[in-house]
């Protein structure tokens, strides 16, 4: 039996694969585009600018993940309650929104509000292309809650609405902002007398200190993830270079990724890399670096604002987190001292085929007060997208930081898209990064292996280009 | 005459082995006691660490606990979802591996015991699914049962993120082996039992779940092991199906979360006590059908 | 007998054939399909694009990376699992020569060489990134450091991971082997040695010249199983090392590279095309592997 039946295997597999072709008739999913409806107005006045009907309900959906569902509950929609008494409210909370909302899109009968977030949101460009979302540009026109001379567009972050833009028009709120930054240890800094560097020279001074010190290793970052390396290269060349180093590397452009401020900041970065790292640290990942740092093992690493956060189990009580920016590389860097890599997040939509879709924006506009964000920074830990929401607020040590760093950039904000838009680019950057910090590659190979890469998908017409 | 030299030839060899293997004998205990050390240090080491405390995880690997912190099995179980990952992959394997059996015994007995036009071609169409790699399906199997959660009335239990689905998906994909074990198996049975049960007025139906099933008992047991494992080991399949629904996620889904993703909680000695708790159980049953689990495994190898 | 013969064949078959056809033979069918497009899954119909994906396949480094993973593990997890269980079935098996029993204490060396078998891919995987940790709170780097030398970056040093993922798919195969191959030697008429034995063979000549020759059947089963293995090696790779195939693609296989641009790239025709590489490489090594096994067996 064994010997014919494995040759016979063999011979069955190549007939099936000839003569199955046939067979292939069933997997492609269907999906027909129509263009957004215009949100119909109602009346609108001073005291309600986007013309919401009192008299129909509005209903929220609020994803249940790491912000539960609180903030919504006891935060914004009692202010738009106490502004519209008749107003109904349904509050309504899922860790499931494609699942249980996916089926009211298809029939047509949408809620007036969603945060559709989390690992079962719906995909966005999907709604967008559907015509299911509502276009945010009247909000971002209205008056603002506190201040009716200042438009909502003048008191957010403009890149919260770039990034919830398709083809140029708003559909998307990001809510909740990320600064990334250097973090530290303030009660260690201050017991060991060690200065925030602001500039470069400073910041490799610091580092010889800290390493003749032998108190601690100076420098790390997630080793295993490339991506925290990689993105305060890329903030450090904006920052030498000017946004547009950023903006031609999300576009693709020729030669974005050997522009000198480019290869600039990634030098700095190589050098930090071959003298100043944690033992180790090329196989450590971010929990593992980041406890390291609460351990007192190692004294700065690059990482975002949520870092405070995602690690209050392992941090001692007086440890104080704190964040620096990027030092001024060069003398001449064309973004001042405090430019920050600033990005939006956490996404709300209001969906245009709503009974109200007018009481969905208002309940953003509600969302972008200066109360509105200030009580939401404070009960979840977490900057928003509308400016100056934390100054006068008790904040946890990091969170201040950050935030006092956000206010000083003002408008000296860098971001990049590309990590979104062209995943491979990013799995590339990544893998180039990590080889760049453990010498194994030159400053010059590190930029030419991402320029070919961002080359190829430049190349690759299945590969939809996106441009800002 | 002839029989006396083998007795004599018999204890000879042996006398011969043990003469000439005894230096031998030392280095083979030393070369054996080194891959069982290699292959139970990692574990163990893997359960002295689900009771350390975070810090002595992080301090030195071949530190003893202080004391055994069986919180850590607590934490694991509740927040890190391992109990409900174990019980889906409980369920999961066994409504498939049911399935699989059934569904695969059924086409193995009638394709090797019935003469009809076609008979070749479909057991070759099964066994030619042994040599596909699974890779190559991949993609179109995720928009196929994509689809089929777009079928009326049972759609929502057999597309995408359901068990339903998964299940459908393993047996389909055991079926292969299986078939080609046992149609090969019910081909060795004698076809005497089953003339006279016929005689008697048995149906075919009867004749296969009364006479031939139960007959083909150390086949179906092998296969079954074979099949358990397999889809309890299973992680790819369930790593395109089931994406979006982490409740529904089985428990090789969940252990390898805990290692990337859920590193957000920074809840290392949880990771160590899930770890602990996916293996335990594994070698428990091993250790207990040992001999059943290794015959069928080698006899699915060597067939 | 002859009642209801038809309809009892077709109802047993149907369900099985059913289920087999819509989820496995389909599948199959339609990858081929979508090799020649551009699909990337979302709404818009998939465009036939001819070979585009293929040559495009042509000039990616990574994958020719992965490809060149593939066969080094096809290559090196055969031989050294094969040689190391050898090695130890010889060893239990008391010299190979048959002997009831063994050495003392097979049985138990038996239950814990499979071990690892009875694990999850997965969970292995997690397993090792734990042991093989770059500071000293890995169980291997541990006892490095104490001694003063470098930590090995067992799974962040390029020159050096892809070796830590065949150390830990050995430690995983050889167990089923070890057993596998007792199994043959114990099938092997014990009159066979003893003969032998009285021509004065034994130890090392006796495993050459009469257990391997007699087993060679057996091994070369192993040898296709373990081919297989490495050529669909994933789960491994995709759990324990950083960057999922990295760091720097340094232990990418084709599995992960097709998972990858399937479902994480959205490039379903690109991701379909290496399946059909990978379909070929597989049915390729299959049937060298049965033209070479075509020798003469030997019966008793």
């Amino acid at each position: 039996m064994t010997p014919l039946s494995r040759r016979e295997l063999l011979r069955s597999a190549v007939l099936a694969g000839i003569a199955l072709p046939a067979l292939s008739a069933c997997a492609t999913p269907a999906g027909d585009g129509a263009v957004s409806p215009a949100p119909a107005a109602g009346a609108t006045s001073a005291a309600n600018p986007l013309g919401l009907a009192e008299d129909r309900p509005l209903e929220i959906w609020i994803f249940d993940g790491g912000f539960g569902d609180a903030y919504a509950k006891e935060i914004h929609e009692p202010m738009l309650k106490a502004k519209y008494p008749k107003l109904e409210i349904r509050h309504n909370a899922t860790q499931e929104i494609a699942k249980t909302l996916q089926p009211r899109f298809a029939g047509g009968d949408p809620p007036e509000f969603v945060n559709n977030s989390g690992a079962n949101a719906m995909d966005f460009g999907a709604l967008v292309q559907d015509g299911q979302l509502t276009d945010l540009t009247p909000l971002y026109a209205a008056p603002s809650w506190d201040d009716p001379a200042v438009p909502v567009r003048d008191t957010i972050d403009s890149a919260a609405i770039e990034l919830g833009s398709y083809d140029g028009t708003p559909y998307v709120l990001n809510y909740v902002n990320t600064v990334w930054g250097i973090w530290y240890s303030q009660k260690l800094f201050d017991a060991e007398g060690w200065q925030v560097p602001t500039t470069w020279e400073e910041f490799t001074a610091l580092c010889e200190t800290i390493k003749k010190s032998g108190r601690a290793a100076p420098f790390t970052y997630a080793g295993r993830h490339p991506y925290y390396i990689y993105e305060a290269i890329l903030t450090l060349a904006a920052k030498v270079g000017g946004k547009d180093v950023l903006k031609n590397i999300d576009n693709l452009q020729d030669g974005a990724w050997t522009a000198e401020p480019v290869k600039q900041a990634a030098t700095a970065f190589a050098e930090l890399g071959a003298k100043y790292l944690l033992q180790g640290t090329a196989g450590l990942d971010h929990v593992q670096t980041q406890t390291a740092q609460n351990k007192g093992q190692v004294a700065m690493l690059p990482c975002g604002s949520w870092l405070e956060n995602e690690q209050k189990d392992t941090t001692p009580a007086d440890f104080g987190y704190a964040m620096f920016p990027l030092p001024d590389l060069t003398a001449s860097d064309a973004m001042p001292y405090g430019t920050l890599h600033v990005q939006p997040g956490e996404e709300y939509v209001v969906p245009a085929r709503s009974a109200n879709p007018r009481a969905g924006l208002e309940y953003m506009r509600a969302m972008l007060s200066r109360q509105g964000a200030g009580d939401f920074m404070e009960l979840v830990s977490t900057l928003t997208v509308v400016k100056d929401a934390g100054r006068g607020r008790t904040l946890k040590p990091g969170l201040a930081s950050a935030s006092r760093a956000r206010e000083a950039a003002g408008d000296n904000t860098v971001w990049f898209l590309f990590r979104k838009w062209y995943a491979e680019l990013h799995d590339e950057v990544a893998a180039a990064s990590g080889q760049l910090m453990n010498g194994k590659l030159t400053v010059d190979e590190w930029a030419e292996r991402a320029q070919r890469k961002a080359d190829a998908i430049k190349d690759d017409s299945s590969v939809k280009k996106f441009t800002r | 005459m002839a029989g006396a030299v083998i007795v004599r030839g018999r204890a000879h060899a042996r006398e011969e082995r043990r003469r000439r293997l005894g230096p031998l004998s030392a280095l083979t205990h030393v070369a054996l006691l080194v891959w069982a050390v290699l292959v139970i240090v990692p574990i163990v080491w893997t359960f002295l660490a689900s009771v350390k405390s975070e810090d002595e995880i992080f301090g030195d690997a071949w530190s003893l606990p202080a004391f055994p912190r069986f919180d850590n099995w607590a934490r694991a179980w509740e927040q890190a979802h391992v109990g409900q990952y174990m019980v889906n992959s409980v369920v999961v394997v066994a409504f498939s591996t049911f399935g699989t059996m059934l569904f695969g015994s059924m086409a193995a007995y009638v394709l090797a015991r019935y003469r009809f036009r076609g008979n070749r071609a479909i057991y070759l169409l099964f066994v030619s699914g042994l040599a596909f790699p699974v890779y190559l399906a991949l993609t179109p199997l995720f928009f196929v049962v994509q689809n089929m959660g777009r079928v009326p009335v049972v759609g929502p239990f057999i597309g995408l993120n359901t068990h339903g689905g998964l299940v459908l998906v393993y047996i389909a994909y055991s079926l292969p082996f299986t078939v080609f074990f046992l149609a090969a198996f019910f081909r060795t049975l004698p076809g005497a039992v089953a003339e006279a049960a016929f005689v008697d007025g048995a149906s075919h139906t009867r004749v296969f779940f009364q006479v031939m099933l139960p007959m083909a008992r150390p086949g179906i047991v092998s296969v079954t092991v074979f099949n358990i494992l397999g889809q309890w080991n299973q992680y790819q399949l369930p790593l395109v199906l089931l994406t979006s629904a982490k409740d529904k996620w089985v428990l090789t889904q969940g252990i390898a979360d805990i290692s990337t993703a859920a590193g957000y909680d920074a809840d290392w000695s949880a990771l160590f006590a899930a770890l602990s708790m996916a293996i335990l159980p594994m070698l428990i049953v091993y250790t207990l059908f040992q001999s059943q689990i290794q015959k069928g495994l080698t006899a699915g190898a060597l067939k | 007998m002859r009642h209801g013969r038809t309809r009892f064949v077709a109802g047993f078959l149907a369900v099985p054939v059913a289920l087999y056809v819509i989820y496995v033979i389909a599948p199959y069918a339609q990858a081929f399909h979508i090799a020649f497009t551009d699909w990337r899954g979302v709404n818009a119909d998939p465009r036939f694009v001819g070979t585009e994906n293929f040559e495009r396949l042509l000039a990616d480094d990574v994958f020719w990376r992965a490809v060149g993973h593939n066969l080094l593990l096809l290559v090196l997890l055969p031989l050294l699992t094969i040689v190391i269980a050898l090695f130890f079935a010889f060893l239990l098996n008391a010299g190979g020569t048959g002997g009831a029993g063994g050495v003392r204490g097979s049985r138990f060396y038996r239950v814990v060489f499979f071990f690892p078998q009875v694990l999850a891919v997965a969970v292995v995987a997690v397993l090792f990134q734990q042991v093989f940790r770059p500071d000293r709170s890995g169980m291997l780097n541990a006892p490095l450091i104490a001694m003063g030398l470098e930590p090995v970056g067992f799974l962040s040093d390029t020159d050096v991971a892809l070796w830590s993922i065949l150390g830990v798919l050995v430690w995983q195969a050889v167990g089923f082997y070890v057993v596998l191959f007792s199994a043959g030697i114990a099938s092997i008429p014990r009159e066979l040695f003893e003969a032998a034995a009285i021509d004065g063979a034994s130890g090392p000549p006796m495993f050459f010249r009469v257990t391997l020759p007699l087993l060679w059947d057996t091994v070369q089963v192993g040898w296709i199983y373990l081919g297989i293995l490495a050529l669909d090696v994933f789960a491994i790779v995709w759990v324990m090392t950083a960057e999922q195939g990295g760091p720097d693609h340094s232990t990418t296989v084709m599995a992960a590279e097709i998972y990858r641009n399937a479902f994480e790239y959205f490039k379903f025709g690109y991701a379909c095309a290496m399946g059909v590489v990978l379909f070929f490489f597989t049915i390729g090594f299959a049937a060298l592997a049965l033209r070479l096994s075509r020798r003469e067996r030997i019966e008793f």
